[in-house]
């Protein structure tokens, strides 16, 4: 942050701070409000800082090298010192303490539950904790103008949710319909037999990869999709028989506004817009959630959506970055 | 961990732990020789210092194998680190050493430090025109047709979690350098998204 004369533009630095989601002072918040010259430079660093993420969020998970299946040849030589190999060993063992760690029902980024609708309902934006000048909104997708989203929420007031550009779109839910030939998904599930039933199904290119006890992830591309599942065919060429079924959560990180259902919960964090809007920065759309999903959670007929993200810190301070709060609405949905 | 349904009722941030005392303890007890906390050390940072050296290298292979460099050297030298910067911004500055390494003795060039100094900033022309009309999807892609001294700083900034000082402290020069050379990125990507004529 940077002391500055209230009638001169942010300085790099406060922009790149506002697009990163790290503290920014009051003064400077102010002037973006009102500076349209340097709202359009803020939205500009984040359309660069949203492409840096997508690639970020593709990057696959680190290595783990003494994973079932044997180290590539490649590794294989990474592995020659003992030291090394100890340190990949306990690489290995991080993997498995993640995996006790990150259930559905105890992810360390966020948690979906279910209730009756609370005091709140009424509700149309609220501030995020811990997050200052973030708001979140909750409701039911009503439409899409556009770029435009007009939910309603569960006190049946409507709110406008614009985005951009640079706004991550995630949808989840009994979506199997979205598992189509030829997409690149990520498979995560029991395996027996050479099959794997599908526990989740991430569509594109997945934010960060969630394991659970006695599930196995694997990353191929789609092939002779039928109503009982699909082929999963890896880039070894290996042909893996894939069960799905109506338990069987599809998320897709990195979906479009258009491909959101009518009816879909969306939880949207932004800043406040003009009108009482919500300009987004990060929406996801939960959408004929699967009964099981999370495990043991169940939607009491009609019971309203209640979702708690728990971000990550970064210092002392909490990441309000746009892409640790998409990367909670995505892990979570 | 948070109790899960503390919050229901309310869609709520809340923070899970405090990472940066997490990181000293976790290095203190690698100084000691501590497995386990090595192994939360890289689940921790593993992740986010190979999508950095990917971003760089654009190699997947090295730089799993730098990120394996990394640990290694974070293993050995954990006892070193005296907490005069994040935990995050020590690991990323020493993949970035491994990587320059590396690409060195690929006769390879990571940053030319020249050569960033001296591109200009954008100011008002076409190029942020074509940034004001891209589609993030677009973004995406000029950025991989970056030089990877463009990649590495928008990387740093964008994708490391880490603030433009521990930016400046990671490629060892000041935050106005830092800046100048975000905002040289910036015209450069913006100059790809011209040249393919992504933007009307």
């Amino acid at each position: 942050m940077n002391a500055r004369p209230a009638d001169t533009h942010l300085d790099l630095e406060d922009l790149i701070a506002e697009v990163t989601g790290q503290p920014v002072d009051d003064r400077a918040r102010e002037h973006l409000a009102r500076c349209e010259h340097c709202r359009a430079e803020a939205n500009r660093w984040d359309l660069v800082a949203g492409g840096v993420r997508r690639l970020a969020a593709a990057t696959p998970e680190a290595p783990q090298p003494a994973r079932p299946g044997g180290p590539r040849p490649t590794r294989l030589r990474v592995l020659a010192a003992p030291r090394r190999r100890a340190v990949l060993a306990a690489g290995v063992a991080a993997a498995l303490v993640l995996v006790a760690a990150v259930g559905y029902g105890a992810s360390r980024f966020v948690h979906i539950t279910f209730g009756t609708a609370g005091p709140g309902a009424s509700t149309v934006l609220t501030a995020v904790t811990g997050c200052t000048g973030l708001q979140q909104a909750v409701g039911t997708l009503e439409q899409v103008n556009g770029t435009s989203l007009v939910i309603k929420t569960a006190g049946g007031q409507p709110v406008t949710v614009t985005t951009t550009a640079s706004t991550f779109v995630s949808m989840s839910g009994a979506l199997r319909s979205d598992i189509t030939d030829g997409a690149s998904v990520v498979v995560h599930g029991p395996r027996s037999g050479g099959t794997i039933g599908a526990v989740t199904v991430t569509v594109g290119p997945p934010f960060s990869a969630v394991s659970s006890p006695g599930f196995v992830s694997v990353r191929g591309t789609v092939s002779d999709v039928s109503s009982a599942g699909f082929t999963l065919v890896t880039s070894t060429g290996t042909r893996v028989p894939v069960t799905t079924n109506g338990d069987t959560l599809v998320v897709v990180p990195h979906a479009s506004l258009g491909q959101l259902r009518h009816g879909a919960t969306i939880f949207a964090v932004g800043h406040a817009g003009p009108g009482g809007t919500l300009s987004a920065r990060a929406v996801a759309a939960v959408s004929q959630l699967p009964p099981g999903v999370p495990p043991g959670l169940h939607a009491p007929a009609g019971a309203h959506l209640h979702i708690s993200v728990h971000l990550r810190t970064q210092g002392h301070a909490r990441n309000c970055s746009p892409s640790a709060i998409t990367e909670a609405l995505a892990l979570g949905a | 961990m948070n109790d899960p349904h503390r919050d229901a009722g309310a869609a709520t941030f809340t923070a899970s732990h405090d990472g940066a005392c997490d990181d000293v303890q976790l290095l203190r007890r690698i100084g000691q020789g501590d497995e386990d906390a090595m192994a939360a050390f890289y689940r921790e940072h593993g992740r986010v210092v190979l999508a950095q050296v990917l971003l760089v290298t654009g190699e997947r292979v090295l730089a799993e194998e730098i990120l394996q460099d990394t640990m290694l050297a974070v293993w050995r030298g954990a006892a070193s680190f005296r907490g005069e910067s994040s935990a995050r911004s020590w690991v990323i500055a020493i993949a970035r050493r491994q990587t320059r390494d590396r690409l060195r003795s690929r006769r390879l060039r990571v940053v030319d430090d020249a050569f960033l100094a001296d591109q200009p900033g954008p100011g008002p022309g076409p190029e942020v025109t074509a940034l004001d009309r891209a589609e993030l999807a677009e973004v995406t892609a000029a950025i991989r047709e970056l030089p990877a001294p463009h990649r590495e700083v928008l990387g740093l900034a964008f994708g490391s979690g880490l603030s433009l000082p521990e930016v400046a402290g990671v490629l060892e020069i000041p935050v106005g350098t830092v800046k100048s050379r975000l905002t040289a990125a910036r015209t450069a990507l913006s100059r790809i998204l011209n040249e393919k004529g992504q933007n009307r």
